[in-house]
């Protein structure tokens, strides 16, 4: 465990640095055109081009804006926003948790089906109904994200009218109650957490189903079965356990994955989220909040991995380095 | 899906030998592919206009001139679907070389050489694996700016370190053999060796990772079209997409049927497609890396 | 005791071929039946793909429906047809099974006392608590400590996890415990503990054990009863000190014969021919294409299995035949002939005695079996040669009686003597006196084919040549041509098997067929002659003074002393243990490396 967190370490120096780096080196010096009038990139604003100067010590040595670049990170100051003139730290701060409830409901709701429905479909194996929900998975996990978003939005929201069609909450609602809040953040919840939970269903499914048809062939499940357990018991008690194992890792992998999804689901929803801001920030060129969201999703889906990694290790007992 | 190429062979190669030799899901791929890249081939002679012109009422609907009818601006519909093809595939072919180029080069040398080399390549690897993608690929785009050549770059730049896991892995393997023992103890040199013995024997699995790249790219290029991160010159798919959301209350009305819909239709029939052929090509390949 | 606690009858398990190719059927179980008795101990022995694990996971119903069919009837209960849910309560409580593979037995994730006690909550209803407790009992009992129930699978060693398997198996009182191979893959010392545990849990409960293995000294040591089953059939049953001792099936023969222990210092022989496909079985007796004394009707039927001797034996013949039979042999030379001095006082040599009757064989009698090498040891004058050329019929007997395939030798005429000759053949000591100096090798070897009027020119060349090419000589036209002086003595030898060969014989009595070569073509020649025995099913009879060289390749030896047979049984038991201390002398003369031997 120790050596991982020393690893993760590693990796985070590397995205800090990476992301000091990036900006300066390509061509175009693209930080340097937001400086220079004579560029297309040129902010008028003085007082943002001020906060700007002051944060990238363009003028200053390399070595000093590193540090100070550091030393920000550390502390909280990520710079200003061009276009909104606002502290990216509380830009962030404000979209993080719809993405964070995004991407858990959307993770949560495709886990538990994906765990399921495989592990039905396992111990059913070669029924028409796993072949065809494996079929399913496989079709479902290449089509892209905005697609399906696009197909469900219009079926759902436009077509048939039951669910709204952008946005986290009604706009320029007022609650008379926490319970009328939720409801209504639930509400606008449901297409883009469907969708993305769809977009990653297939893989789960797919990896659970195929790891619990190689634990149901394994000669301790045909022992359990001879002990004359109940098949509930060798499904869940056995079965799953063991087939669930490499599931957590593969969560934390694809965290990241999760993340993509976001990006294309809070644009085609215009969820308040991570994504939705990377999103406008991009068209606006508006470097600073790409590098600050950039930093935090790195940092994000990294300690998921780790995360995942310490859990794996409580519950596979054969990486555990206890003396029998 | 057995392997019948001997009957195949014997009796000629008649479709239905083909299906049942690649296995159907391959085949109908292929036939996709296939279809696709004649599209892209023959697109001047195949579309009505021209895409860039302004040949129609804006947001014409669909009629005898105008089979998918017009975007806001003017331009046929079908046409734009017919030359984003080219498009597609272009970069997705594109990005699919360059992946599979990084990650042969990485991937060989490391796996060839071992020691520091190998280690510090591989950690490379790893720290990239970590990174989220997406984030990245904006980040990229965003300094690099817009145009097919960067998109093709930074898609290669962000599928490199997978395929170069891979093929890390099966040069290692590779080197143990008696023949390649036998060729550096005849002093060739490893340049001589890797490209005479190792790389055609990894060819196969070239050709799989190259189909699977493409896929991916397709998918990850219309996926940056659609954020506005590509070219906006260029006629892909996801810019039409992209155009098309703009419209506000595209949903409320029933243009999306046929602006919104067939690009979107035509990204995910092209990315199952690769798909479905490189699992066939997966399905072939895996007896012969048994065997090896 | 009435009914037996287990009855299976007509067996049948059949499944889908695995390998994708539709309507190949593996017919696993092809139809066996047996008993077993409480508190009896049967083992079923054969090897891979022969359907012993199939029996084992049959009588636990878990197999998938319709893959089974006959009858499994457990203390009056029929179990064939129950449906999974019906088959759930019996499982462990009254069958249980410690697992062939016991690395993967165990689920990874769970520790070794929860697996062991799982059972018994689920069974008995036991609280954890009381499972618990039972379970340090059971670990006790089969010499596992606390620690180890605490621990994980991976972190227990084969045996321990053996152990542990066992313990598993025994929570739940079972009346049958099925032990599939629960000694492969085990050091020799883990297996012995296990073996003894077994019976020491045997003693102690009562259960019945049905052994599933191939290990066929573990059948010896555990086992009561012994099936042995060949693709997917029995055939033999019977009590194991009689199968294992004295099988009477060419298979249960072949395969003792290819099993390693410690008792015999005889080399290992294989089963000729290949192991069989359960999904495309042989017509007629499954074994018949392997079999060395196959008939026609081998082909066409299976033979049922049928009472023989105190056991069951499926064989259209009866079991293993008797190819030839002696029955107390006399012989007496006269010394008319100069044959014999005697000498009669001391002091008085070289004097001739008259009419002195030497009597050189005196009630012999022996019995040689298909695919069976005997030897005749004892010294010169003992009258071993005697005897071999008395059975083969090239010396007419005083007394007794030798019957060859069942027709008495004596009493054939000329035309049924022709056809004997063909089917015995002789091996003298001498190659350079049996072979005539003049001929040439083909002529040599072609010689019993020109006597018999076998076969065109054509036809017999070829059988020439290939009966050079089976002792490891040339046979191009360029040796063929070459004359008998002009070979060695080995060489001349194995022209001389060749020529017995080229009949295709039954029985050869090969007569001191190596004394007189050097060690290294000795060995050459005899391990040519078992080679080419085991091949073709051939009986050997072996007459040698070399106690040493018979020992590796004899399956069973006859001293012979002074013209009688005083000693014979199996060759491992007569050099290990001589019974007659003559054959004490010989072995102990016979030559041996060992440097404490004292010269005497």
């Amino acid at each position: 465990m120790k050596c991982r967190f020393v690893a993760y370490l590693a990796t985070l120096w590397t995205v800090l640095t990476l992301n000091f780096f990036l900006p300066r080196l390509l061509p175009g010096d693209p930080l340097a055109a937001l400086l220079d009038p004579e560029s297309s990139e040129y902010v008028f604003d003085a007082e943002v081009r001020a906060a700007l100067e002051a944060y990238y010590g363009l003028d200053r040595p390399l070595l000093q804006q590193y540090a100070a670049y550091l030393k920000g990170a550390v502390t909280g100051d990520l710079g200003r926003s061009i276009r909104l003139n606002e502290p990216v730290s509380e830009l962030i701060g404000s979209h993080l948790p719809w993405t964070l409830l995004l991407t858990g409901t959307a993770l949560g709701l495709a886990s538990l089906i994906g765990v399921l429905g495989g592990a039905e479909a396992a111990w059913k194996c070669g029924s028409l109904a796993d072949r065809l929900l494996t079929a399913a998975s496989v079709v479902a996990s290449n089509i892209p994200v905005y697609f399906v978003g696009m197909m469900l939005l219009i079926i759902l929201g436009a077509e048939l009218q039951w669910l709204p069609l952008a946005g986290g909450r009604t706009p320029f609602a007022r609650y008379d109650s926490p319970l009328a809040a939720a409801a209504d953040i639930g509400k606008h919840l449901i297409l883009p957490a469907l969708t993305l939970a769809l977009a990653l269903l297939g893989s789960k499914f797919l990896l659970v189903r195929n790891n619990m048809v190689g634990v149901l062939g394994e000669d301790f499940m045909l022992v359990a079965r001879a002990k004359g357990l109940p098949p509930l018991r060798l499904k869940w008690g056995h079965a799953l356990r063991n087939a669930l194992l490499p599931f957590v890792a593969h969560l934390a992998a694809h965290a990241g994955m999760a993340i993509t999804g976001a990006v294309f689901i809070e644009t085609l929803f215009n969820y308040p989220g991570m994504g939705r801001l990377i999103f406008e920030a991009v068209g606006a060129r508006d470097y600073p909040v790409i590098q600050g969201v950039f930093l935090i999703v790195a940092t994000v889906v990294l300690s998921a991995n780790l995360l995942a990694d310490w859990l794996n290790e409580r519950l596979d007992p054969r990486l555990e380095e206890r003396v029998g | 899906m057995r392997a019948t190429s001997r009957s195949a062979q014997r009796a000629g190669v008649t479709p239905l030998r083909l299906a049942s030799a690649l296995g159907t899901d391959a085949f109908l791929g292929s036939i996709a592919l296939a279809f696709f890249v004649l599209v892209a081939l023959f697109a001047p002679l195949l579309a009505p206009y021209d895409p860039h012109q302004f040949v129609g009422q804006p947001l014409e609907h669909p009629g005898p001139d105008h089979r998918l009818g017009a975007n806001d601006t003017g331009q046929d519909i079908l046409s734009e679907l017919i030359y984003g093809t080219r498009i597609s595939l272009a970069v997705g072919l594109g990005a699919a070389v360059g992946t599979m180029a990084l990650g042969v080069l990485v991937g060989s040398v490391a796996g060839y050489a071992g020691g520091w080399l190998d280690d510090l390549l591989m950690r490379i690897v790893d720290v990239m694996m970590t990174l989220p993608r997406l984030p990245l690929l904006i980040l990229l785009a965003a300094y690099l700016g817009s145009g097919l050549i960067q998109t093709m770059v930074i898609i290669s730049l962000l599928f490199w370190p997978a395929t170069a896991r891979v093929i890390r892995a099966q040069v290692q393997s590779l080197r143990q053999r008696g023949y390649v023992k036998m060729a550096r103890n005849f002093g060739g040199s490893p340049g001589y060796v890797l490209a005479r013995h190792i790389l055609p024997q990894i060819g196969p699995l070239i050709a799989f990772g190259l189909v699977t790249a493409a896929g991916r790219a397709v998918a990850m290029e219309a996926g940056l079209a659609f954020l506005g991160l590509g070219d906006p010159t260029a006629k892909s798919w996801g810019l039409m997409m992209r155009f098309a959301l703009n419209l506000p209350g595209l949903l409320l009305t029933d243009r999306w049927l046929w602006w919104l819909l067939p690009p979107g239709l035509c990204i995910t029939l092209l990315i199952l497609a690769l798909t479905f052929v490189g699992m066939g090509l997966e399905r072939h390949l895996q007896p012969r890396l048994k065997r090896r | 005791m009435n009914e037996p606690l287990l009855s299976v009858h007509d067996l049948y398990v059949h499944f889908p071929s695995s390998d994708g190719e539709t309507g190949a059927v593996v017919r696993a179980v092809d139809g066996i039946s047996f008993d077993l008795a409480a508190d009896e101990a049967l083992a079923i022995v054969g090897e891979t793909g022969s359907g012993k694990t199939t029996i084992g996971r049959a009588l636990l119903g878990l197999h998938p429906p319709g893959s089974v069919r006959g009858s499994i009837r457990l203390a009056g209960r029929e179990l064939a047809d129950l449906a999974e849910e019906e088959w759930r309560p019996l499982r462990w409580r009254r069958v249980a099974m410690a697992v062939q593979g016991v690395g993967t037995a165990f689920d990874p994730v769970y520790n070794i006392g929860d697996q062991i006690a799982e059972p018994m909550r689920e069974h008995l209803g036991f609280l954890p608590d009381e499972a618990r407790a039972k379970a340090e009992a059971l670990a006790q009992r089969v010499g596992l400590e606390a620690r180890h129930l605490c621990a994980y699978p991976h972190q227990l060693s084969d045996g321990e996890k053996q152990r542990a398997m066992l313990a598993m198996a025994l929570s739940c009182a079972p009346e049958i415990l099925i032990a599939d191979e629960p000694t492969s893959g085990q050091d020799v010392l883990s297996r012995a503990r296990l073996i003894t545990l077994l019976r020491q849990v045997r003693q102690e409960t009562g259960l019945s054990l049905i052994l599933i293995s191939h290990d066929l000294a573990a059948a010896a040591q555990l086992a009561e009863r012994v099936a042995v089953l060949y693709n997917g059939k029995l055939v033999e049953v019977g009590a194991a000190k009689d199968v294992l001792q004295r099988p009477r099936h060419p298979y249960t023969w072949g395969l003792l014969n290819a099993y390693p222990n410690m008792t015999t210092a005889r080399d290992l022989r294989g089963i000729r021919g290949r192991s069989p496909d359960s999904s495309d079985p042989p017509p007629g007796c499954r074994f018949h294409p392997r079999c060395t004394q196959a008939v026609e009707l081998c082909r066409q039927a299976e033979p049922p299995l049928t009472e023989v001797e105190g056991r069951l034996i499926a064989c259209h013949l009866g079991g293993l035949q008797i190819l030839l039979q002696a029955h107390d042999l006399r012989k007496t030379f006269s010394t008319n002939g100069h044959r014999l001095r005697r000498v009669v006082q001391p002091g008085k040599y070289w004097r001739r005695q008259e009419e002195q009757a030497v009597e050189a064989v005196r009630d012999a009698s022996l019995e040689i079996y298909e695919g069976e090498v005997v030897a005749v040891v004892g010294e010169t004058g003992s009258g071993k040669t005697t005897l071999g050329r008395l059975l083969v019929g090239l010396l007419e007997a005083d007394g007794g009686r030798v019957v060859f395939e069942g027709r008495g030798l004596a009493a054939v005429d000329g035309r049924q003597r022709k056809e004997l000759r063909r089917r015995i053949q002789f091996i003298a000591q001498d190659p350079f006196d049996a072979i005539s100096p003049r001929l040439t090798v083909a002529e040599i070897v072609r010689e019993p084919l020109d006597v018999q009027g076998i076969g065109t020119a054509e036809e017999r060349q070829a059988r020439v040549q290939e009966a050079l090419s089976a002792v490891s000589l040339p046979n191009n036209a360029g040796f063929l041509s070459r004359r008998s002086h002009e070979l060695s003595g080995g060489q001349l030898q194995r022209v001389a098997i060749a020529r017995a060969l080229v009949l295709d014989p039954k029985l050869i009595v090969a007569d001191e067929p190596v004394s007189m070569l050097d060690a290294s073509e000795q060995a050459k020649v005899i391990n040519l002659l078992k080679e080419i025995q085991n091949e073709r099913g051939m009986g050997l009879l072996l007459i040698s003074h070399d106690l040493a060289l018979v020992r590796k390749v004899a399956d069973r030896i006859l001293v012979m002393r002074q013209g009688e047979i005083v000693e014979g049984g199996p060759a491992s038991y007569i050099v290990a243990q001589p019974q007659h201390e003559y054959t004490r002398s010989l072995v102990q003369a016979a030559p041996s490396f060992s440097w404490e031997q004292t010269v005497n």
